[in-house]
């Protein structure tokens, strides 16, 4: 049975699943992270999106955005596999199935924003997809150096006093969650008052945060 | 638990009842009765309620429960002296519902007012940044440590007095009618709750209760240690007080000055938390 090291920073282990050396877990942190991504991924599978109403500048015309049946398919698709990839990172106990689902959740992002057939919304998953793609060189970067220091990937072992992780590892995680996790970059572009289907445009953000809300408690704990 | 949740809820309309009574006076007018916002929340639970033609129905509906979740969760965390890492983790995900809110109507209106709550997400690091000093000098998130400690040394706010102060921004960001609140700016109607009316606003008005109810309570918890729980109230009163004044001699900054003067918030409290770290390394 395993024990979890540090209860002082996200309260006593709930639950544990052990593949082998690989061993999820749940605390009353990552339960609470767990069930909120549970609860929009269930939402993209249930709900339908919005007709987005858009005024037409210099007179009272407006007019509303449908969404065609194949990209509505396409991004419910893309927004089910992040929110998939999401609870795999919240209850994940190994630093590189972490980085692997952070990893996805960048690209089913890019694939959520790509869906729709704009020159300036696919100019900017153009955008995300370089930044997503330059911060998989920081995130995995982060994990080879846990694995060469310290011999182990194990949440379990890193969060023990006996191993100290290295400075440089915990920012190259941190910057690597913050490249895919690509909300900041999203919502600062003009392109996210154009893109609708808000179900699964708000799981970009959904991903993003619990993302960030992970990596600040594995920092914090190793 | 229950009744610990109606408690809440009802101060908080209370203190938000008061809020708009105080900037009102400063401001030469008579003002609102104080229970104005709680006759609000009555009214609209019996208002005539559809959703627009336009929503994504399920989201919009959705959010407004999970806007009540987060913050009774919130409470529960408070009133169990739980993980203060959690009470930041929820902190953060009301920046869903804002968000959610404004996106699932349809409406431009609505879906400005999320973007710029989206864009305002500076106002959650200077969260960040109180969390990390006070587990800098505590060496727990646990709330019952946290208190604990400051039983044995004194309220945390001489100890780390800029991460009071980052607390007291981050709380006046969610405050109504702050110079932050440019997702409730009248330039875009009512912003991300412009399509939500009768029940579902209603619900909201219930969450936003009981979120300035948890905010000022976990002020108060963090920075002043425990205390009778009379005298936390009147200190939480004061703290309104306090943040009403701001509300009422600040006008509402833009949406760009609204996150320098987060980020640069943000920026201090990080310079003194480095300074700390290096202190206590």
């Amino acid at each position: 049975m395993f024990e979890l090291p540090v209860t002082t920073i996200e309260g006593p282990e709930l639950f544990v699943l052990e593949f082998g050396d690989i061993v999820n877990y749940f605390t009353v942190y990552t339960a609470v992270l767990f069930t909120f991504a549970l609860l929009f991924t269930i939402l993209v599978i249930i709900s339908r999106p919005e007709r987005q109403v858009d005024f037409a500048f210099g007179g009272d015309a407006f007019y509303t955005k449908d969404i065609t049946p194949g990209q509505f398919r396409f991004q419910r698709f893309m927004a089910l596999a992040c929110g998939m990839a999401t609870l795999g990172a919240m209850m994940s106990g190994d630093v590189f199935n972490f980085t692997l689902f952070t990893s996805m959740v960048g690209i089913t992002n890019i694939g959520i924003v790509a869906a729709y057939r704009n020159r300036h919304v696919l100019n900017a998953a153009f955008q995300y997809g370089i930044v997503a793609m330059i911060a998989t060189v920081p995130l995995f970067g982060s994990a080879a150096i846990i694995l060469a220091t310290t011999g182990t990937l194990s949440m379990w072992a890193l969060f023990g006093p006996a191993i100290a992780v290295p400075l440089v590892a915990k920012i190259f995680l941190v910057l690597g969650v913050m490249g895919e996790g690509m909300a900041p970059f999203y919502v600062a572009k003009a392109e996210i008052t154009r893109a609708p289907g808000a179900p699964y445009v708000l799981m970009i953000h959904v991903s993003s945060l619990l993302l960030f809300l992970r990596v600040v408690e594995i920092v914090i704990s190793m | 638990m229950f009744d610990y949740l109606i408690f809440g809820t009802f101060v908080g309309l209370l203190f938000h009842g008061i809020h708009r009574k105080v900037i009102a006076r400063i401001q030469g007018r008579p003002g609102p009765p104080i229970w104005q916002e709680i006759l609000h929340t009555l009214k609209f639970s019996f208002k005539q309620t559809w959703i627009p033609k336009t929503a994504s129905q399920t989201l919009f509906v959705w959010v407004v429960l999970v806007a009540i979740g987060i913050w009774s969760a919130a409470l529960v965390v408070l009133v169990t002296r739980g993980s203060l890492l959690l009470l930041f983790g929820i902190y953060l995900l009301h920046k869903i519902v804002e968000h959610g809110m404004g996106l699932s109507s349809g409406s431009p209106y609505g879906k400005f007012g999320a973007i710029r709550s989206v864009m305002s997400a500076a106002s959650e690091l200077p969260l960040f940044a109180t969390v990390g000093a006070i587990y800098l000098f505590t060496g727990s998130m646990m709330l019952t440590d946290i208190l604990a400690w400051q039983t044995e040394h004194g309220p945390l706010l001489v100890f780390a007095f800029p991460a009071a102060v980052a607390l007291y921004v981050v709380i006046l960001s969610k405050m109504h009618y702050s110079p932050f609140a440019i997702i409730e700016s009248k330039e875009i109607v009512s912003g991300n709750m412009t399509e939500h009316f009768g029940v579902w606003r209603a619900g909201l008005e219930v969450a936003f209760g009981l979120k300035t109810y948890v905010l000022l309570y976990a002020f108060v918890l963090l920075f002043l240690g425990p205390l009778p729980f009379l005298l936390v109230l009147a200190l939480m009163l004061l703290l309104l007080l306090s943040l009403s004044f701001v509300c009422a001699f600040s006008p509402m900054l833009s949406p760009y000055d609204t996150v320098t003067v987060q980020s640069l918030t943000m920026g201090i409290v990080a310079v003194y938390i480095v300074i700390v770290g290096v202190l206590f390394a």
